[in-house]
């Protein structure tokens, strides 16, 4: 590191062998770039070969203008953000004005491939169940048997012969199929399946060939559906309906859909789904009331036994100091996940440790999952015992940071203990943690994980229009409206709300972020 | 259900990167970054061990012209792998087993991109999704179908139609202690007062603990004549027909209520602890799955395994399908299906199939040497299949809060059921529910929408006047329309001619430029047309 670092400010004074490698590193580079292009362009992976193709080209203006040296260094970084931050950002943008999902996962031109490869049973067309043959020459012929117990052997292109008139019969077997046809040899319906070619061939002639539909039935069949390109419709042959595509759903002049659809833009529609939705109706104001109080509560109450903590162990004269904080940052050392799990079983209410303590010491059983309020109190205990000890940390550090001759000179100007800290301390300290504060807070705005691992945001709250819970927040509210209870996976939905909380989350920290400006100005002039 | 968050966030942005394939129909790419377990190259099927192989065809790693793609899960994985030397040396194609844990997940995303297997094991459940997006190809069982559980052919089908070939059942039974309970009772009330004893006797904590709220309740909610969903004639699931505040359900919850507040039923509805208080002789009765075998086994106590106790009707859980189906994007559509009807719908596979999963098997003449496993395969003769249409994702929440409420005595059954069946009608009515619309050939020409015979198009949608009636005014170019009345955003109920439902469509001309005022009576389903 240190070596770079002194390099660094130098520009490179071209020495020859220096510049070779730097061009044949770029080759490397470009050569990657454009086979990496090129093969998302022969896929159909258009939007990630532009892609590529524009990080590439932009990499190549960097390294080689001049001017451009100092972004030299944020190269690597910026490119990856590019194609893991930005790209995907876009990309979820662009899917929210979709209607990617269940029923219109398929493209446009899959989804007709698959109409057009329907077939139907005519009226008065035959069915047979059917035994293929196959010879030398890799040509198949099919023994087939109707209902009524008549069997015909079929070969492609000729009249159906009936048994009795078929030559070159081998043996019949108990269900009356024959061994071999002349030199055809009878195969497994696994054995015929295997030729990709074999449901498009026609067995018999135009008048009374058939065509193999599944591993057991051959019949005389009619392509179900014709597309009309250039009315761009599809037509159904079995009941003569024709159908057009309304965002991405193929839909008769009757009214009937078609099973399933395509991807197709939809434009705000996800979006004013989500607005005419019920989950706009529901307890909003508690919810949202919850979530503020929620992230405050939380951010504040962690700062301050996080700071309490740091501010009696900053005496340096206390024994054990080092192994008591140690132990301390336990919580925050053990994943979330499991301590949220641990919480959840300790207010367990007939089991859990904590009612059991309560209960031979003050004969006290609360409810904590049935009780909201209570279920809000136990929930900002696990908060506070999931984030006090990044705050301890945090304030330990900034705490030696105030310079000692402040609280000196308070001393001779005759200030007590809680004066020093409130007039000294809090507001030194506001200025380096400020921002930590906005970012805990904007964190638990969103603290998806606690609420839904601790009770779902439950208790469930009585006769509300959708489905809410007493602890839900925002964000595990409207995952139970878009993800959990949605009628089925619809990512265009989904997509199309990610991006309105992110703009609620967004318009949040901008706010705040301005609030701190402010602090930092108090503390510049205090 | 409870996946994290993030775990669908990524989904959207991996869908996302799906969806920018929006390039040639068949975009097999290999560098799609995020799709790891689609199809390996063939080479690299994992068959036996390279040892035994050895003997048979020495040095030449057995290759294939043809193949076929499996995607199992942990259990079943090992049971497939042991018929891919049999298959492939019969049929000479190769068989490719793959354990993909979150196929549920993936397939939607691989199967359109050609990369998803041939055949995919399902849970029945899932299969209204998937056929409702064209992914999955139909089966035709022909004969066969006699072999199968008819209960599991029913689950296994969508829209009339079989999309795969069920293998296993899997449905919850009722338990009892026999140390505590001689003969097992044989209606509800029964179980209150013989649970109700041994509570008042003080040897035991409560007489029932719920192990949830919905799916592990359900067997006492029909012993009531409760229901989720009501069926159409064919067996299929209507999802007009909500009965989560049907009276039998009310009256499960009023019983509920009632045991709860005797002290007989434990308020608490967590799974673990209803199990851990079944096995430690604190509660006589459980309503539990084949899945907790290993763990009651484990626990020593004596337990035996019978009918659900019924009360009004026949206390039925529900039942889950295992089964596999044939992707119909693949290139192999006819092969799978062949694979999966002649070679797995067979005696020999299916009771392979049986002995490895370790569920009762959907094929009938499986035996099974495992009484408890008898016993649940009893019961699944009277199960019902769990919905497999899309709309039961929208039960599921608000039922379990309903059923929460009831239990924790907040609110009375009716009150909770009532408004849970209101919140879950809304979501499948969807943001649209209340509309009142006249999709016709005259939509885009009106200017009020994009295109034609769109109910959902809030342009051409009819306001209410407040009695009954709901009307619009628009102008029109000259010519000769068609419309219909279309209730909330969709054609599933909708009105013709004289007001029949799923009726002709009305026809009107517009000798001039003008406007139609379009008058819907929601009483008599008639539509007024006036031209000016």
């Amino acid at each position: 590191m240190g070596v770079r670092l002194k390099k660094q400010p130098k520009i490179p004074s071209g020495t020859l062998w220096k510049v070779t490698l730097r061009l044949l590193l770029l080759l490397a580079i470009d050569g990657f770039v454009i086979w990496f292009a090129m093969s998302a362009f022969a896929e159909g992976y258009f939007q990630l070969g532009v892609v590529i193709a524009l990080l590439g080209a932009g990499t190549n203006y960097v390294i080689l203008a001049k001017d451009l040296y100092p972004i030299r260094w944020m190269l690597v970084g910026l490119v990856f953000m590019t194609m893991f931050a930005i790209w995907p950002i876009l990309l979820t943008v662009f899917v929210a004005f979709t209607n990617y999902g269940d029923g219109h996962l398929l493209t446009k031109q899959q989804s007709i491939d698959l109409f057009l490869q329907e077939r139907y049973l005519p009226e008065g067309g035959n069915a047979y169940t059917w035994t293929g043959y196959i010879n030398e020459n890799d040509e198949y012929a099919l023994w087939l048997q109707n209902e009524d117990g008549e069997s015909y052997l079929a070969y492609p292109g000729k009249p159906l012969i009936p048994a009795a008139e078929a030559s070159g019969l081998g043996e019949l077997d108990e269900d009356g199929i024959p061994a071999s046809v002349g030199d055809y040899k009878r195969l497994n319906a696994i054995q015929v399946a295997t030729n990709k070619e074999i449901v498009d061939v026609q067995f018999g002639t135009d008048l009374d060939g058939v065509r193999i539909r599944s591993a057991r039935e051959a019949a005389q069949l009619e392509p179900k559906f014709e597309y009309d390109a250039e009315q761009d419709t599809l037509i159904n042959h079995e009941n003569g309906q024709i159908y057009t595509p309304v965002d991405g759903t193929w839909t008769s002049n009757k009214g009937d859909r078609l099973s399933f659809g395509f991807r197709a833009g939809v434009g705000f529609d996800n979006f004013t789904r989500f607005f005419k939705s019920s989950a706009l109706r529901g307890p909003l104001f508690h919810i949202i009331s919850w979530n503020f109080i929620f992230a405050f509560m939380s951010v504040f109450m962690t700062f301050s036994l996080g700071l309490i903590i740091a501010y009696i162990y900053n005496d340096r004269s206390l024994p054990g100091r080092k192994i008591i904080q140690s132990f301390l940052l336990i919580p925050y050392t053990i994943p979330s996940l499991i301590t949220i799990i641990i919480w959840r079983g300790m207010f367990n209410n007939e089991y859990g440790v904590i009612n059991r303590i309560l209960e031979s010491l003050f004969h006290i059983a609360p409810a904590w999952t049935v009780e909201p309020n209570l279920a809000k109190i136990a929930i900002l205990i696990v908060n506070l015992w999931l984030g006090y000890p990044y705050f301890m940390l945090i304030t330990s550090g900034a705490l030696q940071a105030i310079p000692e001759d402040l609280y000196e000179a308070a001393s001779i100007d005759g200030a007590n203990g809680i004066q020093k800290f409130f007039r000294i301390t809090l507001p030194m300290l506001l200025v380096s943690v400020g921002p930590l504060l906005v970012a805990s807070f904007v964190y638990n705005f969103n603290n998806f994980n606690l609420i839904f691992l601790f009770i779902e945001g439950g208790p469930p709250i009585p006769n509300s229009p959708t489905r809410a819970g007493y602890t839900d927040i925002l964000i595990s509210y409207v995952y139970n409206f878009a993800f959990a209870a949605g009628r089925a996976k619809e990512y265009g939905l989904g997509a199309a709300i990610t991006i309105i909380i992110f703009i609620i989350v967004a318009a949040i920290t901008l706010f705040q972020f301005k609030y701190t400006r402010m602090w930092e100005e108090v503390g510049e002039n205090a | 259900m409870k996946k994290s968050l993030f775990v669908i966030l990524s989904l959207v942005l991996i869908a996302a990167f799906a969806l920018s394939a929006c390039g040639p129909a068949e975009a097999p790419a290999t560098e799609e970054p995020m799709q790891e377990p689609a199809v390996e190259e063939p080479m690299e099927e994992p068959t036996e061990e390279p040892a035994a192989e050895a003997t048979e065809e020495p040095a030449e790693e057995a290759t294939f012209d043809t193949y076929i793609t499996i995607w199992s899960d942990d259990m079943l994985t090992p049971v497939l792998l042991g018929f891919v030397e049999d298959f492939q040396n019969e049929y000479g194609i190769g068989l490719v087993v793959e354990n993909v844990p979150d196929r549920n997940d993936q397939f939607p995303i691989a199967a359109p991109a050609g990369e998803g297997p041939d055949i995919i094991m399902l849970a029945h459940d899932r299969l209204g999704g998937f056929a409702d997006s064209g992914l999955l190809a139909p089966i035709d069982l022909g004969d066969k179908a006699a072999n199968f559980n008819p209960a599991a052919l029913q689950a296994y089908s969508y829209n009339g139609q079989l999309v795969g070939v069920p293998y296993a059942v899997e449905n919850m039974a009722f338990f009892y202690n026999t140390d505590m309970v001689d003969t097992p009772p044989t209606t509800w009330d029964e179980v209150m007062e013989v649970g109700g004893a041994l509570v008042d006797a003080g040897e035991a904590t409560y007489a029932l603990a719920l192990a949830g709220t919905t799916y592990d309740a359900y067997p006492l909610m029909t012993a009531f004549g409760g229901y989720v969903f009501g069926t159409n004639e064919d067996g299929s699931y209507n999802p007009q027909d909500v009965g989560i505040d049907s009276e039998g359900m009310i009256a499960a919850g009023d019983f509920i209520k009632a045991g709860v507040e005797a002290g007989y039923i434990s308020s608490s509805t967590d799974w673990d602890t209803a199990h851990v208080q079944f096995e430690t002789g604190e509660v006589p009765f459980l309503m539990a799955g084949p899945w907790a075998l290993d763990r009651l086994r484990e626990s020593g106590v004596p337990y035996a395994i019978t009918n659900f106790p019924s009360e009004t009707a026949v206390g039925a859980p529900f039942s889950g399908v295992q089964g596999f189906a044939v992707n119909a994007l693949s290139d192999n559509v006819l092969l799978a299906q062949a694979f999966l009807t002649e070679f797995l719908a067979t005696d020999a596979s299916m009771q392979k199939l049986a002995e490895g999963s370790n569920r009762p098997s959907a094929w009938l003449s499986v035996t099974s040497d495992d009484p408890d496993l008898a016993a649940f395969g009893e019961i699944a003769a009277v199960a019902q299949p769990m919905p497999n249409i899309p709309e039961m994702g929208s039960v599921w929440g608000s039922w379990g809060d309903a059923t929460t409420l009831v239990v924790n005595g907040e609110q009375d059954a009716a009150e909770a059921y009532g408004n849970a069946a209101a919140q879950i009608r809304d979501l499948i009515a969807g943001a649209a529910a209340g509309m009142v619309n006249v999709p016709g050939s005259w939509q885009a020409a009106s200017g009020a929408c994009e295109g034609d015979w769109d109910p959902a198009c809030e342009g051409s949608a009819l306001t209410d006047n407040g009695d009954g009636t709901y009307s619009a005014t628009f102008e029109l170019p000259a010519g000769d329309y068609e419309a219909k009345v279309a209730m909330d955003g969709a054609w599933t109920e909708n009105y013709g001619v004289d007001g029949a439902a799923d009726g002709d469509n009305y026809a009107f001309t517009v000798e001039a430029d003008g406007t139609v005022t379009f008058t819907y009576d929601s009483e008599t389903h008639l539509l007024d047309i006036v031209i000016e």
